[in-house]
């Protein structure tokens, strides 16, 4: 029963959930021909502490960068086709045990579903957070291989536009008012 | 006591799981809610109405981005009914080549020069309004096109006196145009052409003509185009037809390919809206193709 009520103290003393709308992700091609990078600065998160769950979503016409204004309308149109899929979403749980209540850093693997593409592909992705006094931080870079989220590549762009994206997050999530 | 006391601490962790769960529902529900809050202070311009800043002949609404210099080179063969001798129209071409130019994301100027009457032409184009949602709701996207062709060639009876004026043309445009959605697009084009100097005494020297055109993607990367000038009665030249344009749009990469089959030998307002002379009905059919490149002159830095 003390445990019962300790933990409902806690929950309440530790506010469950937090967020971000403005994180950061970039990613990069690194092709033959050509190097293609991109970042957009309305990342948005989510992370319950309590159940350890996650969300992160971005609008792909956030995207800003790109070696030319007409590469990036063919980005939108002819690659994420963002009028049919206008988001990317990763979300799910994380696997190992964080304490949340004590500051440090620590390397986590969050599971869960990524979508690119409208295509879901189950992900174990790596990150690090860090744990302040009333912030969580966190940074992970991992790779999406756009063969795996059905986006074709054509031929006479395969020397310009590599199959395996370099991407990387970060971001600082405050608690939810 | 004691009772009471485990009643109230069960109430308690009820209520508190009862709340967590609540937390639960969706996180990702969550962040779509929060994203809506913040939507309703932005405006999303729309982009990709047409596939290149030409519909087919004429100008499209959209616009060359800044930095971006957009060479592009057209050709219009003789009309498809001559039959083999003239190899269906292939024997004769007339073309136009030029540069666009965008100084803006909303002004683009541009130059070309044209085989037919050794003409050149200047333009300038500037969206007034972009085609918008979120916070400014803007239905349509409008741009003004003013256009100045200068004919070289010889003078006909070169004994008179020729004024240099007698060589200008002037077009003006505004192109109202509507992405209806990501295949589907349509615009307006109301036109108005000026002749210095015209043939008869009994031809009007401004030109009146409302264009229709629009698109209609067919896969990711084609599209079928379509684009009408319809003179008004009474301000066109009683010997001139009504330009009518079917292509496609083909993009790949960095280039637009345009094909397509028309009335209209002409590549510059005046030549097609104003002086087409060949019938569909007819059979005065000619085959034609724009190809556009883009080259970015000036890199803009990511915002």
């Amino acid at each position: 029963m003390a445990i019962v009520f300790i933990t409902c103290l806690l929950s309440w003393a530790n506010p469950g959930v937090y967020i971000t709308s403005t994180g950061t992700i970039d990613f990069r091609s690194d092709a033959r021909l050509e190097l293609i990078k991109a970042i957009s600065k309305e990342l948005k998160g989510a992370i319950d502490v309590d159940k350890k769950t996650f969300a992160f979503k971005v609008r792909m016409r956030s995207f800003q960068g790109f070696n030319s204004p007409l590469q990036r309308e063919h980005f939108n149109e002819n690659y994420m086709e963002s009028e049919v899929y206008p988001e990317a979403s990763f979300a799910g749980k994380i696997i190992e045990d964080v304490d949340f209540n004590t500051p440090g850093k620590t390397t986590i693997r969050a599971k869960g579903i990524l979508s690119i593409h409208g295509i879901e592909q189950e992900r174990i992705i790596k990150s690090e957070i860090e744990i302040k006094q009333g912030s969580i931080f966190v940074k992970s870079n991992f790779t999406v291989l756009l063969s795996d989220h059905k986006i074709l590549i054509p031929k006479v762009v395969s020397e310009k536009l590599a199959n395996e994206i370099k991407v990387e997050v970060v971001a600082e999530l405050l608690p939810k008012q | 006591m004691m009772v009471i006391f485990k009643n109230l601490l069960l109430f308690l962790f009820y209520f508190t799981s009862v709340s967590v769960l609540a937390q639960d529902v969706d996180l990702s529900k969550m962040l779509d809610d929060e994203a809506q809050k913040g939507d309703k202070d932005k405006t999303e311009k729309v982009y990709a109405t047409f596939k290149s800043t030409r519909l087919i002949s004429g100008h499209s609404v959209e616009n060359t981005y800044k930095g971006v210099l957009d060479l592009k080179i057209s050709h219009r063969f003789g009309a498809v009914n001559k039959g083999l001798y003239e190899f269906f129209g292939l024997d004769n071409a007339s073309m136009r080549w030029g540069f666009d130019y965008g100084i803006t994301d909303r002004l683009t100027v541009g130059f070309g020069r044209s085989t037919f009457q050794k003409q050149y032409d200047a333009f300038f184009k500037y969206k007034l309004l972009w085609q918008s949602y979120g916070k400014h709701n803007i239905p349509v996207s409008v741009n003004i096109v003013s256009t100045a062709m200068i004919q070289t060639l010889k003078w006909d009876n070169p004994d008179r006196k020729n004024y240099f004026s007698s060589r200008l043309f002037y077009a003006h445009q505004l192109l109202i145009g509507r992405k209806f959605s990501e295949g589907t697009s349509l615009q307006l084009m109301p036109t108005m052409i000026h002749y210095n100097l015209v043939k008869k005494a009994t031809d009007p020297n401004n030109i009146f003509a409302l264009g229709v055109g629009g698109r209609q993607k067919i896969t990711k990367r084609i599209s079928i185009n379509a684009e009408y000038y319809y003179q008004l009665p009474g301000h066109k030249f009683s010997d001139s037809k009504n330009s009518l344009s079917i292509g496609f749009d083909i993009e790949t990469g960095g280039h637009v390919f345009q094909l397509h089959f028309t009335n209209s030998t002409g590549m510059t307002e005046r030549t097609f809206i104003s002086e087409t002379s060949g019938s569909w009905e007819k059979g005065d059919i000619l085959f034609g193709f724009n190809i556009s490149r883009v080259f970015t002159i000036k890199k803009s830095k990511a915002k």
